[in-house]
């Protein structure tokens, strides 16, 4: 998708540029593209319309109201741009990106990724994730993803049967006709609940034995 | 009248079997559960919570999205109140005195008197939508599709009325949603538009992907720049009924906040959000002493809770009745109507009226169980309060992929998410407000279709509209409240309803 303010990237407040110049030329460079995608597409007439005609003529509107709104932010000013995150961003595109290709086999040209199912996609993509905050500690992310997963592929897989793949599919093959897939999932919940819990246990007494470190939640408490 | 009950009895046949009693149930504890967790609004909460409902019927499936609904809805309000942070839109007010109640150790009574101004006001929500379900939906019969396309457009003229901040932003915001719903295959003459020869976006984009990128993602995004300290109040939660003090100050707002959300809420374009900042505004104003407002004055909890959930209910209206998702909600509950088969609008009622009479009772039925699930269960909410976003915000990620992977079984749908994730937070780090991009993209469909239609069927003269009377009554109010909207005067006031504080 198009990104209204693509040209903007990430900065520091810049205070003589007004956050509504950026909006509204994002919002021109939007519309010029949307005209621009639509081009092609016959407009056909008021009576008979065309598939190109609604979108060209909304496309032409976004543009205008990008020129209002830019026109209206170097005239009155305004606040000045926003200061963004890049790590949160770009960690959490990358964890949903990393669920996405690993959760079935997904081709892109002559490349396939192996699809490993969620019970490699779900915590890749929560460990990945926990690291967009600043405060992100392995174990404790290794607890929750290894519970949250036992949990999702006992709800999504068994409970209600949603056709979301649990295994990679290779170990699907593998296994398929020596075991049913119903115990082998529920074999995985298990294993996968007793590591998390048994962790959860550890990080439970060392954290108790240096009782400091409870302290410092302070964000929470 | 009789038929009002008989109705009524229908309806609550349906609801009160035990398999829907417990669906109502589940979904009210789960989105409660999930509407508790700060960052998660009801948007969000739906979105993700769509595909378990899919191995149900369709009387099941929709009664436990409404349930999810008030759920995350109420859970919004107990966040408001406990933490000062509002769950979500329309709880924003309730944390003004909500919280200052339980800064003062009233925590329980704000709590409880939330709980209770909820329940009375979903009461009359539910009784007005059976009463009016039935004329309106005769009324949508005469309606033509310039009709349609006039009310749509109406509906998109009180969204912009009623978003925060710029009027420009908003309407920019209900184009680039219009435009992206251009985006697939053109319905009448099947050609691809804008799909740059991507095989995924021939059927267009989805809305609940759309939603989930900008509301979801994008909302883990922000909370993620703003490290906000959360004090949860220590007090004890104490007492949870107000009263009999509290309960004579109460009564009247949470009357006047009923009237005001309801209203408010049948209105087109998102009206419900304006229910909460309204009935505020108002029990301050006839306040003998307004300087008790933002101090823990109970009437700031009763009044806005009330509007609340009345005009969350009375948002079912448009819907159940024209067709037309008044708000993003509703258009998620569009999404789950088409996934069951179920094509919203005038003839639910008559084709399946079990569906329509029984999702109304289920309405009572919910908010019944709110105020059943949720005064006892308050210790709970505010344990999972104490659950650190580090940890909290993987765990959203991750359902997030898992409830867009299971709708399609689209690796797509997942990178789209991310896509529209980034996109949102842009736009909100740009002052631009999501909601009315969401509301543009699902009328925007439904607007080139009727459109196109009214077109057709007047030869291409575009005149049709002001020509028949009701069309043309609609384009009048949509031309006067967006003239309004932009006089400097009326703009101030608007301004301060929201920035009221």
């Amino acid at each position: 998708m198009s990104d209204p303010s693509g040209g903007a990237g990430p900065g520091n407040a810049v205070s003589w540029v007004s956050q509504n110049v950026v909006a509204g030329l994002g919002l021109i460079l939007l519309g010029v593209f949307g005209v621009w995608a639509t081009g092609d597409l016959p407009r056909g007439t008021l009576g008979a319309m065309g598939p190109g005609m609604l979108p060209h003529w909304v496309a032409v509107c976004v543009a205008v109201c990008g020129f209002a709104l830019a026109v209206t932010g170097f005239v009155r000013g305004g606040e000045g741009l926003q200061s963004f995150g890049l790590r949160g961003p770009v960690v959490v595109v990358l964890a949903i990106l990393a669920f996405a290709v690993t959760i079935r086999p997904v081709s892109f040209g002559p490349v396939t990724t192996p699809g490993l199912g969620l019970i490699v996609a779900g915590p890749l993509a929560v460990i990945l994730g926990g690291y967009a905050s600043p405060e992100a500690r392995f174990r404790e992310l290794l607890i929750l993803a290894l519970l949250l997963t036992a949990g999702c592929m006992l709800l999504f897989g068994d409970l209600l049967n949603l056709p979301i793949p649990i295994f990679p599919t290779a170990l699907i093959e593998a296994a398929s006709g020596k075991i049913p897939s119903r115990v082998m999932l529920r074999l995985a919940v298990g294993a996968l609940a007793l590591i998390g819990l048994g962790l959860l246990l550890l990080q439970r007494r060392s954290s108790r034995r240096a009782g400091t470190d409870v302290a410092r939640h302070s964000m929470t408490a | 009248m009789p038929d009002l009950l008989s109705n009524l009895g229908l309806g609550f046949a349906v609801a009160l079997s035990l398999q829907n009693v417990m669906l109502c149930f589940l979904g009210c504890l789960v989105g409660t559960l999930i509407g508790v967790l700060p960052g998660v609004g009801p948007i969000a909460t739906i979105a993700m919570l769509l595909p378990i409902t899919f191995g149900l019927d369709p009387v099941g499936a929709l009664i436990m999205l409404a349930g999810i609904y008030y759920g995350a809805q109420y859970g919004g309000s107990t966040t408001a109140i406990l933490v000062n942070i509002p769950g979500e839109a329309t709880s924003v007010v309730t944390t003004l005195d909500g919280h200052q109640m339980a800064r003062q150790g009233r925590a329980g009574i704000a709590l409880g008197t939330a709980a209770i101004a909820s329940f009375f006001a979903g009461t009359v929500a539910t009784l007005l939508i059976a009463a009016l379900g039935a004329p309106l939906t005769r009324l949508a019969l005469i309606f033509g599709p310039a009709e349609y396309f006039a009310l749509m457009v109406m509906g998109l003229a009180f969204a912009v009325v009623l978003a925060h901040g710029s009027v420009l932003k908003a309407v920019a915001m209900i184009l680039v949603g219009v435009l992206f719903a251009c985006i697939g295959t053109d319905l009448e003459t099947g050609e691809e538009r804008m799909t740059f020869g991507f095989t995924f976006l021939t059927d267009g984009v989805d809305f609940s992907v759309l939603a989930m990128g900008l509301f979801g993602v994008a909302e883990i995004l922000r909370n993620l720049d703003n490290t906000e300290t959360r004090e949860i109040a220590r007090a004890r939660i104490g007492r949870l009924l107000p009263g009999l003090a509290d309960l004579r100050q109460a009564t009247p707002a949470t009357l006047r906040g009923t009237a005001i959300g309801a209203l408010l809420g049948i209105l087109p374009g998102n009206g419900a959000v304006l229910g909460p900042f309204a009935a505020y505004t108002v029990e301050k104003r006839i306040a003998r002493d307004p300087s008790r407002f933002g101090r823990g004055a109970i009437e700031g909890v009763a009044g806005p809770e009330s509007a609340n959930n009345a005009g969350a209910q009375t948002a079912f209206i448009p819907l159940l009745t024209l067709g037309i998702p008044p708000n993003a909600v509703m258009a998620l509950m569009v999404g789950a109507m088409t996934i069951h088969g179920i094509v919203p609008g005038p003839g639910v009622m008559t084709k399946s009226p079990e569906l329509f009479w029984g999702m109304i009772a289920s309405m009572w039925v919910g908010n019944l169980m709110l105020l059943v699930i949720n005064l006892p269960l308050v210790g709970v909410w505010v344990r999972l309060l104490k659950v650190p976003y580090r940890l909290m915000f993987p765990a959203i990620l991750m359902f997030c992929s898992i409830g867009i992977y299971s709708i399609n079984s689209l690796p797509t749908d997942v990178m789209l998410i991310a896509a529209f994730g980034v996109f949102g937070y842009v736009l909100i780090k740009f002052g631009f407000e999501p909601a009315p991009l969401l509301l543009g993209f699902v009328l925007g469909k439904l607007m080139e279709e009727y459109l196109r239609r009214a077109l057709t069927l007047s030869r291409g003269d575009a005149m049709v509209f002001l020509e028949r009377p009701v069309s043309a009554v609609l384009f009048l109010v949509a031309f006067t409240i967006l003239a309004l909207a932009l006089l400097p005067s009326l703009r101030k006031s608007r301004d301060e309803v929201f920035t009221e504080a």
